[in-house]
């Protein structure tokens, strides 16, 4: 809770760095529907070793890129323990009680720990390399085919950029809000089922009520700096990609599509 | 208080996003509290009962991407029925958030929220039956999924989200539905 889990952005001139944001996106999102469909553990292997190749052309340190995965780690034991021990109950290793642990099982567990842990990374990657305003014009350029049908497509993407400047700043007040709850008496360790959701009930309110105090104040120091949202100025002139966009595109689409038709 | 602005429409959407991603870590320490407590719901039906359908169609549709790019959780493998059943819920309680209007502020918020979570969990029923699990769903699975085992969810949700916004009225956060003359 305290921390969050996608790392924050970390200015630099590496290669992925340079990239357009639009094509990092692009590129991360065609890179997702390849994990997604990858069915074999070698497949698996070959996306690691992509994303280490990834990281290191970003310069990004260990630290940070696998962090926010690590993190993770007994969420990860977890559904690695579930998937072994219910998944496959036609041909277990053995049964006891509600448990069959088999060898499907272990294999699922793997399929779903690894596509999680990859999505986390390669994430990771996207948020470390890009910066925030190139992420905001990123979501607007990738929008703007949508303006053809009247979505104002700028407004969406302000809110989305504003919400991933948010997302930090709520995870803090959320622990601190938290912590006062648990100084209350609050009793979010508790081994009992009940009490733990109970005292994440009086949580909300309070999280809630801080989070509209700030897009409170924040909507009156936009609006009095001058910002509507009728307002259609200017057309926005997106710069076209660079042959480096172009390739990142294209190897990320290749290997994708190797494994989508694989 | 004035009539709540298009600007303040926008952050607020941008609020429930992020709340789409910070509260359901809350809810972490429970044993399968995604499924049962449906904390991802919250913002989003908030944002709707607030901002109105377009804006919260696109916190429906933002939060649960948002959530699984920054926690992973959902998995990619169920974003797309999630990303359905936030959409509508938030699209269809903002819509009848805005046009039933029945002089009180409790009923009003009620049939929006029970009209919203409704049309949700259909829409989520049909794509799984229709795209994502096509032949595989039955109306059992359904049932036990959207309304048995989201039980707990949809109780906190029908006792919370009226008492959070009347709580944002009373702070003056939000303008009140029927303002006292």
């Amino acid at each position: 809770m305290k921390q969050l889990p996608v790392g924050l952005y970390q200015p630099g001139s590496s290669v992925i760095h340079r990239l357009d944001g639009s094509a990092k996106l692009l590129c991360l999102f065609i890179l997702l529907a390849g994990v997604v469909h990858t069915a074999s553990l070698p497949g698996y292997g070959i996306w690691a070793a992509f994303t280490v190749c990834l990281i290191r052309l970003a310069h990004i340190p260990p630290g940070t890129a696998f962090g926010s995965a690590a993190r993770l780690k007994w969420f990860f034991g977890v559904i690695l323990l579930m998937n072994l021990c219910f998944y496959g109950p036609e041909h277990p290793w053995m049964r006891w009680w509600i448990f069959c642990p088999s060898y499907e099982g272990l294999i699922q567990g793997i399929h779903v720990v690894a596509r999680v842990f990859l999505l986390l990374v390669l994430s990771n990657v996207l948020m470390v390399s890009t910066a925030p305003l190139a992420m905001t014009d990123a979501m607007e350029r990738l929008l703007s085919p949508l303006r053809l049908i009247g979505v104002p497509t700028d407004l969406a993407a302000m809110i989305l950029s504003v919400a991933v400047q948010f997302i930090p700043t709520f995870f803090e007040e959320t622990d601190n809000i938290r912590k006062a709850q648990t100084a209350r008496g609050a009793r979010f360790d508790s081994p009992k089922l009940w009490e733990k959701a109970k005292a994440v009930l009086p949580l909300l309110v309070p999280v809630f009520l801080a989070a509209f105090q700030r897009a409170d104040e924040l909507s009156l120091a936009m609006e009095a700096r001058g910002y509507r949202t009728d307002r259609r100025v200017w057309k926005k002139k997106y710069p076209p990609y660079q042959a480096a966009d172009w390739l990142a595109l294209l190897l990320c689409a290749a290997l994708a599509a190797a494994f989508i038709i694989i | 208080m004035k009539k709540i602005t298009a600007v303040k429409k926008s952050i607020i959407t941008a609020v429930c996003i992020a709340l789409c991603v910070v509260l359901p870590q809350a809810f972490h320490a429970i044993p399968n509290a995604g499924a049962v407590y449906s904390p991802m719901h919250i913002p989003v039906l908030l944002c709707g009962l607030i901002c109105g359908g377009p804006f919260g169609l696109l916190c429906g549709l933002a939060g649960p991407l948002f959530a699984s790019l920054f926690t992973g959780m959902p998995p990619a493998a169920k974003l797309p029925p999630m990303m359905i059943e936030c959409a509508v819920y938030g699209c269809v309680t903002g819509l009848l958030a805005r046009t039933v209007h029945t002089k009180s502020t409790y009923a009003d918020l009620y049939i929006s929220l029970v009209g919203g979570m409704l049309a949700g969990r259909i829409a989520a029923g049909l794509a799984k039956a229709l795209i994502f699990s096509a032949g595989a769903y039955s109306m059992a699975a359904w049932a036990g999924g959207y309304f048995v085992t989201a039980l707990p969810g949809i109780v906190i949700q029908l006792a919370l989200l009226p008492s959070i916004v009347f709580a944002l009225m009373k702070a003056g956060l939000i303008p009140a539905r029927y303002p006292k003359k």
